[in-house]
């Protein structure tokens, strides 16, 4: 099969239809080919197998080699030539440290629009539907540096239609605008998307305390981003899913677990609170004392796999966060592979040594 | 009397000793009531239930009971010539390495001085546990010299209050490695005030392929154990804790060496130690780091997380900026004790050695002219504070010896 052959192929796969033990072989397939192909062109990638990962194989998914995903913020890791870099993106970064640099040919690029929008479909039906994006203007007015947030919303906003944007640049929920889309979409599905802490605190938490109704009862939303903000007011998925029920009525809420260093395959939240592998990408739960695979039910650090990236070393990432697999095909919702929670970022230690007496 | 201006004393927290009475009167080094003091220190810390759980808190009790500084006394008081301290010091302690600040203190109240210390507002068992006996110990009616001679404060980043005490001093102890260092050399002294300063600093260990092949298996193992505590006990991150582990001899012993160390220590670091996975992930990027930028890298040999040791095929002059943390070592293997002259700068501090004879050392610094390396001890002892430190004579360095 020639390499076009092979992506087409690629992307008729089903979202979530193949077991585990079908999706493995073709999922290792794709990811060894990746391997080998970062390791002709991208000199970084193939010193770091050299120097750390000499000597092992790569005959499984689970032996597949794994690059840190905050070596994105130190090296810039391009496995294209620069003249065919198409779009740079960048991560949002906590204040004051470095950003991830991530490098997009066009395929890469087309391959994560279509991938996401295979996994869309499954949840939002393949229409568009008119959007309410739950953030302002200004978040998608610099095109050229794209930030986390901005890619999202411009991403998701290709499965919508007739965009709007519920809040004004001063992050302010606007009601006369938010009520005039729902009026003019009303008993019709609409497809809502934010990241999670804008919606809680600019939607949610501005109903909350304006003792307001806002009513969502026919939306679908879709939310990502990741909940540490939230954490640190002990607000649990669940509970978010609750309270935001009671503001607005809205029973749809897909949370979705996902890094743009792998954007695209996303991890969609199901019925049952359960974030699912789809067939183009995997996870494996490593135990930090020696990254072997912990069990199911065991935390560990959240390894993410995805066939997308080709213009940069991306296809298997370490990432951050700490999670727990939760089981393989057998989630209540029928859709097959992994699934899995995320339990946050792993928490920062108390650093020791002789220096840096006077920065606090 | 120092006067302390509003300013200084409204944004200051005394923690320990007074700032009202506090003179800047020095005394004869060694003085007897401060020994007193300190010795009565130790045996309160050492008796504390909370120590059990503090190594470093214990370290410094045992370094400051009766018996050590009685024997420091006499290694110093034996030509019967006059020491005074300078005056009154004025320590900028570290946060990272909280019982140092308790050192910075004994080194300057055994030189004579009076002794105003900054202590990090960062919370942490061992600052509380010594400031609160120093507290207690302070209120006896015999320590009233100690309580106008000492004073435990903090306050929160301020030039303007750090600005005064350096004014002040005769004498300035400033921890926390160069950027602070530098930061505080910036502000005017008085031209007689004297400076120990702490800047960032590299160490090094060097072993004998067949020393360690030739131990039994009892020695083995207690050398093990002793290489793990330098290694690990404060995470690599001390000034003091090795770097590069350069092995001298040839490549068939040094192998088997490796063979038979490392594997123990791997268990070692299992059993005793407990990686979090924040480290884990710093360690795993630094590694993928130094196979990237790293210079003379082999390769990354990981002994699943707990040691990971970057193989040189040479070193390289600047050695010094290649760090590693949380149990990651560089490593070489040199034929002749000469090849590592070259690297060593004024950054070396510690050299940690199994199967050389200190003649050969001392022969070999003074031959090689060596700016750097101002301790060499056995290996185990990377860690232990003392009144000689850095370089410095913490005595000679904070006090005057008077020609009478």
């Amino acid at each position: 099969m020639s390499e076009y052959e092979a992506l087409n192929d690629m992307m008729n796969w089903p979202v979530y239809g193949l077991g585990q033990k079908q999706k493995e072989p073709v999922l290792l397939d794709a990811l060894q080919t990746l391997t080998m192909h970062h390791q002709g062109v991208c000199p970084a990638y193939r010193q770091i197998l050299e120097k750390l990962w000499r000597g092992r194989d790569f005959k499984s998914i689970e032996n597949l080699p794994f690059l840190p995903v905050r070596l994105f913020k130190h090296e810039r890791l391009l496995s294209v030539p620069q003249s065919e870099v198409y779009k740079t993106m960048t991560s949002s970064g906590t204040s004051g440290q470095s950003v991830s640099q991530i490098f997009l040919d066009k395929q890469t690029s087309a391959m994560q629009v279509k991938v996401l929008s295979r996994i869309m479909g499954e949840f939002i039906g393949p229409r568009r539907l008119p959007m309410l994006v739950i953030d302002c203007r200004a978040t998608v007015a610099s095109r050229r540096q794209f930030s986390a947030r901005t890619a999202g919303i411009i991403g998701f906003s290709t499965f919508g239609r007739d965009v709007e944007f519920a809040l004004d640049d001063d992050m302010f929920l606007n009601e006369e605008r938010v009520t005039q889309f729902l009026t003019k979409y009303a008993g019709q599905p609409i497809l809502l998307y934010g990241f999670t802490y804008i919606v809680w605190l600019h939607l949610l938490r501005w109903c909350e305390s304006n003792k307001k109704h806002i009513p969502l009862g026919n939306g679908i939303l879709i939310h990502g981003g990741g909940w540490k903000q939230l954490q640190s007011q002990a607000i649990d998925p669940q509970e978010f899913k609750q309270r935001l029920k009671t503001a607005t009525g809205i029973s749809h809420v897909h949370n979705y677990y996902g890094m743009i260093e792998q954007t695209g395959s996303i991890f969609m939240e199901c019925e049952h609170d359960h974030l699912h592998a789809s067939v183009w990408s995997d996870v494996i739960i490593r135990d930090p004392i020696n990254f072997n695979p912990s069990a199911p039910g065991q935390a560990g650090l959240i390894q993410l796999l995805s066939v997308i990236p080709r213009s940069y070393p991306g296809h298997s990432l370490l990432s951050e966060d700490e999670g727990v697999l939760l089981g393989t095909d057998d989630c209540p919702c029928g859709r097959h592979g992994a699934y899995f929670k995320v339990l946050g970022r792993i928490q920062d230690a108390e650093t020791r040594g002789c220096s840096d007496t006077y920065t606090r | 009397m120092i006067h302390i201006p509003d300013d200084v004393s409204l944004k200051t927290t005394v923690l320990a000793g007074s700032l009202t009475t506090i003179s800047n009167k020095p005394v004869e080094t060694f003085n007897e009531s401060r020994i007193e003091f300190l010795a009565q220190l130790s045996r309160c810390l050492l008796a504390h239930q909370t120590s059990k759980t503090l190594p470093d808190v214990v370290t410094f009790a045992y370094w400051c009971r009766q018996a050590n500084l009685m024997r420091l006394r006499s290694h110093y008081c034996h030509d019967r010539r006059l020491r005074m301290g300078l005056g009154m010091t004025f320590h900028i302690c570290p946060a990272n390495v909280p019982v140092n600040f308790a050192f910075s203190m004994a080194f300057g109240l055994l030189s004579g001085n009076t002794c105003v210390l900054r202590l990090p507002s960062k919370p942490s068992a061992t600052t509380n546990l010594l400031v609160q006996t120093i507290k207690t110990l302070l209120d006896e009616p015999r320590h009233l010299a100690i309580g106008q001679a000492l004073a435990l404060v903090q306050y929160e980043r301020n030039d303007d209050i750090s600005k005064f005490w350096i004014s002040e001093a005769d004498g300035r102890i400033v921890w926390g490695g160069d950027s602070t260092v530098t930061h505080m050399r910036a502000f005017p002294c008085k031209p007689r005030s004297r400076e120990v300063a702490f800047s960032d600093r590299y160490s090094l260990c060097v072993l004998s392929p067949p020393s360690i092949l030739e131990m039994d298996e009892q020695g083995f193992k207690q050398f093990c154990k002793d290489l793990f505590n330098d290694i690990y006990l404060m995470d690599q991150a001390a000034c003091s804790s090795p770097q590069l582990i350069a092995w001298i001899g040839n490549q068939t012993d040094a192998d088997q060496a490796q063979a038979r160390l490392w594997p123990e220590i791997v268990q070692i670091v299992e059993q005793k130690h407990t990686l979090q996975a924040v480290q884990v992930m710093d360690k795993f990027v630094q590694a993928c780091r130094s196979a990237l930028t790293g210079s003379h890298v082999q390769v990354v040999e990981r002994h699943e997380n707990l040691l990971y040791r970057v193989k040189l095929d040479g070193i390289n002059p600047h050695q010094d900026v290649y760090r590693g943390y949380f149990g990651t070592v560089h490593e070489v293997v040199l034929t002749h004790l000469d090849e590592l002259a070259p690297i060593v700068n004024e950054r070396y501090q510690t050299l940690t050695a199994q199967g050389f004879d200190n003649a050969l050392i001392r022969d070999w610094i003074v031959r090689h002219q060596l700016r750097g390396i101002d301790r060499v001890v056995p290996v185990g002892r990377a860690l232990d504070m003392n009144i000689v430190w850095d370089g410095y004579d913490m005595v000679g360095s904070l006090s005057r010896l008077i020609d009478v």
